[in-house]
């Protein structure tokens, strides 16, 4: 979150990848594929937007590369390891240390308080109370909701919950934010703030942002746009402009 | 953060928690309740017991064993003596008596009936009588002509407190003695049938009516009931190595039924606590299989950002002991407000083994709220064992889309 991350350029790594990605539901017994043969890399600081519409295999497509499930073959490598060899607490502590997901239903624990929320994943890295603390307050500044901290996600708008959960996947530092729809519950204003939020956060953190979405607009943050139709990917949206920053 | 969010979520839905609270809380009031009935009833059955038969007793085995013939088995004063100074040297002791029990007639000019006479140092025990309940004047500290009948037993004869009876009994020696006493009191006794034979006597008269200064019994009471075997046992070896041919005997083995009332008591508490493990288990896996269905989502988000299977599983399972951790905190304290209410009203009952009717009480120590207590811990936690597994095993993807 400092100055010297001010700006971020690609660089060259190949932080995330997909190598003949595929994944096969069985329906009555018979094979539908989600996804065939996907081949991705994103490196690091990249913003992808991938569009596509309903059952595309976006969501499935964003499971795989978020190690949450499983492909039929194919492999998902972070940082250029290969997961399908890795077992559960292994990828458990993958998510934990180098993935941050954001919901398209934000996905916020209604029992917690905005803070305590963004403060989870930290606890389950088991970081110590008082930087645990102060780094949630850093978080929480840095996406305008400090004067909220204390409310629960049922007294906060739908904008100020999708960045409760920004902030949420943002606050162990990974490597790769992969976000599910995070405009597909707000109006196109909140929307697009939200996206300009995550455009910032790229920017001034280098983070890598993979984000899924049927909604055109989006693609106007994108640095880089990918289409997926009928399980396989394609470079280049129909929709939307590459940003100048990219 | 892992007990606020199990609290927070313990409150989370307000009914059903209230629901899961109150069987618990019921469960743990009734179990306490019982317990303290129990426990307290057990307890005032062994002071009674060892009231009237000494925590210790000493005597010849073969009176321990029913096999002697005749007075055979009397200690002589020497010997009692003997045995009286190793008594008072050993700690804990709170006081010895002797006794001589004899059987012969008792009756008057109309009839006569069989009688078990009991001679005993009036005031000697600190419990006067061993503790048998009597209406009337005491024994006076003598050993004047006098004596306690069981009510039973002045009724089946047809005589009053202030009439006389005579007394006919074989001596030591073997010969034929008898004599007449004034009735000064009744007793009560449990069983009745004893109390149909019973007759209490200054020791001195009976020793006089048997012509003996032997005595059959030395009765040793403790300062704490639960040292009877030890002490049992320590006095046994002193008794032994002083050469005399003594046995002892504790109040538990003088009063063999005693077991199978513990027995039953501790079988009855077992039974109801397994039936309110029960009660709180069936009535809560439901509600929490349910609370831990809801959140479903939740745990495929959690597990997302990197939660292990197994910290899915341990926090509802923290969830489910703060559940029963608060429940039987709240079933302790109404427990506990009912035992002191109840014992304030001063309700009486008849106990097995009891000549009269006691005050019931309910115990209220450290055991009778630990054992509910736990038990209500115990019963929510384990109900929360097949709904957390049960979450902790979803696969997150399923779980993230779950409504």
């Amino acid at each position: 979150m400092g100055e010297a991350s001010r700006f971020c350029h690609f660089r060259g790594e190949r932080l995330l990848e997909a190598s003949r990605l595929t994944k096969i539901y069985r329906v009555g017994g018979e094979p539908v594929y989600a996804l065939r043969d996907v081949e991705f890399v994103a490196p690091q600081g990249d913003f992808v937007v991938i569009n596509g519409p309903s059952g595309s295999g976006k969501t499935t497509f964003l499971n795989l590369i978020a190690v949450i499930d499983r492909p039929t073959s194919g492999e998902v490598y972070i940082e250029g390891e290969p997961t399908s060899t890795q077992s559960e607490g292994q990828l458990a502590a993958l998510r934990k240390t180098t993935i941050g997901l954001v919901f398209q239903s934000f996905n916020l624990i209604p029992v917690l308080s905005a803070a305590e929320n963004v403060e989870y994943p930290l606890l389950l890295q088991g970081s110590e109370r008082s930087p645990r603390r102060a780094r949630v307050a850093a978080m929480l500044a840095e996406v305008g909701l400090s004067e909220l901290a204390r409310r629960r996600p049922s007294a906060l708008s739908g904008g100020q919950r999708q960045r409760v959960a920004i902030a949420r996947a943002l606050i162990t530092g990974p490597k790769i934010v992969l976000a599910d729809e995070p405009t597909a519950n707000l109006d196109s204003e909140t929307g697009g703030a939200v996206m300009d939020l995550m455009r910032r956060l790229n920017e001034e953190h280098c983070v890598t942002f993979v984000v899924v979405t049927h909604d055109p607009a989006v693609s106007k943050y994108a640095k880089r746009r990918v289409r997926i139709l009928d399980g396989r990917l394609e470079e280049g949206g129909d929709h939307g402009m590459v940003d100048s920053a990219s | 953060m892992e007990l606020r969010l199990a609290l927070r979520n313990v409150f989370r839905n307000r009914r059903r928690t209230a629901f899961s609270l109150a069987v618990i809380v019921v469960g743990t009031v009734v179990f306490l309740v019982l317990l303290g009935f129990l426990g307290e009833t057990l307890r005032s059955t062994e002071r009674s017991l060892a009231c009237e038969s000494g925590a210790v007793q000493v005597a010849d085995p073969r009176l321990f064993e029913n096999q002697a013939t005749g007075y055979e088995y009397l200690i002589a004063p020497a010997m009692r003596d003997e045995v009286a100074a190793l008594v008072t040297e050993m700690p804990g002791v709170g006081g010895v008596t002797w006794q001589l029990g004899f059987a012969g007639l008792v009756g008057d000019e109309e009839g006569s009936t069989l009688v078990l006479g009991r001679g005993v140092i009036p005031c000697g025990c600190p419990d006067e009588y061993g503790c048998i309940v009597t209406i009337g004047e005491p024994l006076p500290a003598n050993d004047s002509r006098v004596t306690i009948l069981g009510g039973r037993l002045a009724r089946k004869l047809g005589v009053e407190v202030g009439g006389r009876v005579n007394i006919a009994t074989g001596t030591v020696a073997g010969t034929f003695n008898a004599a007449t006493v004034s009735v000064i009191g009744e007793l009560v006794y449990s069983p009745e049938t004893v109390e149909e034979q019973l007759g209490l006597f200054p020791l001195g008269f009976v020793q006089r009516l048997l012509k003996t200064d032997g005595v059959e019994r030395i009765l040793i009471r403790l300062t704490d009931l639960a040292a009877a075997d030890a002490f049992s046992d320590e006095l046994a070896s002193r008794i032994e190595a002083a050469g005399i041919p003594l046995a002892t005997r504790t109040w538990k083995e003088l009063n063999p039924s005693y077991e199978s009332l513990s027995t039953f008591y501790k079988a009855f508490s077992g039974l109801a606590g397994l039936a309110v493990f029960a009660l709180v288990f069936f009535s809560v896996i439901e509600v929490l299989t349910l609370a831990f269905l809801e959140r479903t989502r939740e745990v495929g988000t959690i597990r997302a950002f990197g939660a292990t299977r197994w910290r899915i599983f341990r926090t509802f399972l923290l969830e489910g002991a703060s559940i029963g951790a608060i429940g039987g905190a709240l079933g302790v304290l109404v427990g506990v407000a009912v035992a002191l209410g109840f014992n304030a009203t001063g309700a009486t009952w008849t106990p097995p083994g009891a000549a009269v009717p006691q005050r019931i009480r309910l115990d209220i120590g450290l055991t009778t709220i630990l054992i509910p207590f736990l038990t209500a811990l115990a019963a929510t936690w384990a109900s929360a064992l097949y709904p957390a597994w049960k979450n902790a095993r979803l696969r997150i993807v399923e779980a993230l889309h779950s409504v």
